[in-house]
């Protein structure tokens, strides 16, 4: 294992676009390479070590990068990596890992919006919560996430995989509003709550263990059991002929439901 | 300046392949000239490129990039210190829209579908499309000023409307989308054939042809009628396309030109009863072009990949949504039309689509004179401009359409006649396709040409014909056509090596013609109650001001 130490030189005022901050392109650079790589600072270029401290421990192998400290302003961390790890300790700014197709990301703090963007396999851990878009699509793309699998310890905001075409998505706490929007494929468990999932689901299937509202267009199936708890089972969403599964412990009913 | 020891083509003048000096001044081609010397020895040379039909600008355009901000993704160009930045592929913006083209050597294109009531957006967008001249048909097949008119066969008054409606636009020439069929969308409906009515106007699409063919030649305007016709984008409709072509043969034009142009007729050449036994019949439509000379057509030849489709075609755009589950978005544009908008993606492996790409290629290489058959991709609904090197090296080589044909569907084999083609275009048919023909049916007579008084407008490529074979080195062709050595724009080097070194300011045409006062005054009768009783706008703000025109050319024409 080779691992690299990155740390901030400062509190970051303007965000960072630092896209080069990936583990299987630093694999194939020195660590003068790497010092030199570059980064956005609003619309002003710089250098990787303008910025921060590099640090290599001259390991061998897979290479890990460890980011220490505050990365909330630093954008697009990982994405689009093949192999290799990073390792948080802090906070992530937007688009972390988007993009990503194998390898692994462990957040130990909370990570921005769009985090997994688009992901195509490999593995992302938030201990702490994850903002909006978490393994969504681009802006009018039709696929989301198609694979691999991000796991959340806190909460997730709105838009939670939305356009999600394939993989999975587990947020123990709450999430925000239209999970798994246009799910065309994708597995998303929620533990908490959520308010309206699957609008427009064609296939897939989310869990909310908590409480949820469910769309009128979706119809009753029957009860289901799924890990020990007793879920209502949905099929829909009706308005795009979907067969999406929905399962909800807790239906927030003000009447229009037909169950 | 002067362009020196070029291989030239300027079918116009009818020069094909000759060695000679161009001489440019005052923006102008002369006869003999000073100044700055371009070597373009042994160099393939021709006039700068000609765009008939495009879609580059207004609120079609507008619409096809909010809805796809998915497309900005691609062509990413930052922005240098002449240039500003590009995105877009299917949608471009309006900067890259200009530098595309000129670095393909195009310096003059015609966007071909704007509405009168939304012709001031038009206008915003083609004032910051830089470099390239430019130019906005103007619709009017479903309007209902034009249907009454024809109703009760006033071609006076019709005529009158035309030259009002174009001023009022600033526009070009008269379109035609799906005449009649725009305002039978209104009610959810289409117009399925040249004698089917259109609702509450007492009228069909065949007088609405007729009728707008008349007015145009009364009016004695530059370009013919351009028309996109009825049941287009359907299987069979190849016989709509026939008798379309057929209904105005009897109509002489006032002008050295076709009476009609009928536009992308890849989706007009369809046979098969549905999508099952879908199948190309452009040899019927290239053979009626064959034996007659009153009508031109472009090809609206399709690229595999992404394209956006955007027409005042409405009820086609919503069968396509329907078809393909695409996005979809809706327009009505009160009493003149509807249009809409609706992304796809063209695949090898689709058997529709890849007799679609047949058929484009079919029509060029079966009608035997290219002069009645431009070359377009209908862009971006056959797919973006930006590939007409593939559309022109697919032409030249039966190499490259064999190399094509082996990864596309092989239905495409069985339902259409492309792989027994062996014509190879020469760079004389291309030079027609892409210059002297679009100038001509566009009816610019100081376009796509080099003689004396022409524009100086050049495009020279990296090529040189005397030692290239565009059958055999179909690749080397390709890079070479989208990336010129050289485009002049009004005699100032706007592009060299495949570079923008200059960014001039492009002139929009428009026709200004006149009417005799008297039919004039009825059409303004006519208007003040439209306006009055239907539209959501006053007339007074109707009309599209000079400001938002601010280097245009303004060609006159009319009745006295
Ligand atoms: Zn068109």
């Amino acid at each position: 294992m080779r691992e690299i130490a990155i740390v901030p030189l400062q509190e970051f005022e303007v965000p960072l676009e630092a896209e080069n901050i990936r583990p299987d392109l630093f694999a194939t650079l020195s660590l003068e390479e790497i010092r030199d790589l570059e980064v956005w600072e609003g619309n002003r270029k710089r250098v990787l070590s303008d910025l921060f401290s590099v640090a290599d421990d001259d390991g061998t192998g897979e290479c890990l990068i460890r980011l220490d400290g505050d990365f909330s302003r630093v954008k697009r961390i990982g994405e689009g990596m093949r192999e290799g790890k990073i390792l948080v300790r802090g906070n992530v700014g937007m688009r972390a890992g988007s993009g990503m197709h194998g390898g692994s990301m462990q957040i130990e703090g909370d990570a921005g919006d769009w985090l997994g963007r688009e992901m195509r396999g490999g593995s992302i851990n938030v201990k702490g919560n994850a903002g909006n878009y978490v393994g969504s699509r681009y802006w009018g793309e039709r696929c989301g996430m198609r694979g691999g699998e991000i796991k959340i310890e806190g909460s997730a905001g709105a838009y939670l995989g939305d356009h999600i075409c394939g993989g999975r998505i587990v947020v123990k706490g709450d999430a925000g509003d239209f999970p798994g929007a246009s799910n065309r494929g994708g597995a998303i468990t929620i533990g908490g709550d959520a308010h309206l999932p699957g609008a427009e689901m064609v296939s897939g299937a989310i869990v909310v263990k908590g409480r949820a509202r469910v769309l009128p267009s979706y119809g009753f199936q029957e009860t289901a059991e799924i890990e020990g708890k007793l879920l209502w089972k949905f099929v829909g969403d009706l308005v795009e002929k979907g067969k999406g599964e929905l399962y909800v412990a807790l239906v927030e009913d003000d009447g229009q439901l037909d169950k | 300046m002067i362009i020196k020891g070029g291989i030239v083509y300027d079918p116009t003048n009818g020069i094909f392949g000759e060695e000679m000096d161009i001489f440019l001044d005052g923006g102008k081609v002369v006869e003999e000239a000073k100044g700055e010397e371009i070597d373009a020895q042994g160099l393939l040379v021709m006039p700068g490129g000609v765009d008939a039909h495009t879609h580059i600008a207004g609120t079609k355009v507008n619409t096809g990039r909010i809805m796809r901000p998915e497309d900005a993704r691609s062509g990413l160009e930052p922005k240098t210190k002449i240039l500003r930045p590009c995105t877009g592929y299917t949608v471009p913006n309006c900067y890259a829209i200009g530098y595309r083209y000129a670095r393909m050597g195009y310096t003059t294109v015609f966007e071909a579908a704007t509405p009168i009531l939304e012709a001031r957006h038009t206008h915003e967008e083609l004032e910051e499309i830089p470099i390239v001249d430019k130019g906005a048909l103007t619709l009017f097949g479903s309007n209902w000023e034009v249907l009454e008119c024809v109703r009760d066969g006033d071609l006076d008054k019709l005529a009158a409307y035309v030259a009002w409606g174009l001023r009022a636009s600033r526009g070009y020439g008269v379109k035609v989308v799906n005449p009649g069929g725009g305002e039978a969308w209104g009610f959810g409906g289409n117009v399925k054939g040249l004698d089917d009515p259109v609702p509450n106007f007492d009228t069909t699409p065949r007088e609405i042809i007729r009728g707008l063919v008349k007015a145009n030649e009364m009016l004695n305007l530059p370009h013919s009628v351009h028309l996109h016709t009825n049941n287009l984008g359907k299987p069979g409709n190849y016989t709509t396309a026939l008798e379309t072509l057929d209904i105005v043969k009897d109509i002489a034009p006032t002008r050295d030109r076709q009476v009609l142009h009928v536009t992308h007729m890849q989706f007009s050449s369809y046979g098969g009863t549905g999508w099952r036994d879908f199948k190309s019949e452009a040899p019927q439509i290239a053979e009626y072009f064959n034996r007659n000379d009153h009508v031109t057509m472009d090809m609206g030849q399709l690229i595999f990949g992404n394209a956006t489709t955007m027409t005042a075609d409405a009820p086609l755009e919503y069968s396509n949504a329907r078809l393909l589950h695409a996005k979809w978005s809706n327009h009505d544009i009160e009493l003149e039309e509807s249009s809409g908008v609706v992304p796809l993606v063209y695949g090898r492996k689709m058997p529709i689509n890849a007799i679609q790409w047949a058929i484009g290629l079919e029509l060029a290489l079966l009608t035997e004179s290219p002069w009645k058959t431009l070359l377009t991709t209908d862009h971006p609904n056959g797919g973006p401009f930006v590939n007409y090197p593939e559309v022109i090296t697919l032409l030249m080589s039966g190499a490259k359409r064999e190399e094509e044909m082996a990864t596309l569907h092989e239905l495409v084999a069985k339902r259409t006649v492309l792989p027994t083609i062996e014509r190879e275009m020469d760079w004389g048919d291309i030079a027609v396709m892409t210059r002297a023909a679009p100038a001509k049916v566009l009816g610019l007579a100081e376009k796509g040409h080099l003689g004396v008084g022409a524009d100086a407008d050049v495009t020279v490529y990296d090529l040189r014909p005397e030692k290239i074979d565009p059958a055999r080195d179909h690749k080397r062709v390709k890079e070479a056509l989208g990336r010129v050595k050289y485009t002049i724009k009004g005699g100032e080097v706007v592009v060299r090596d495949g570079e923008i070194v200059a960014v001039p300011r492009g002139r929009t045409y428009w026709v200004d013609a006149s009417v005799p006062e008297k039919d004039a005054e009825r059409v303004q009768a006519d208007l003040v109650d439209k306006f009055d009783k239907y539209y959501s706008i006053q007339k007074s703000n109707y009309m599209v001001q000079d400001a938002y025109v601010t280097n245009p050319v303004v060609v006159k024409a009319g009745v006295i």
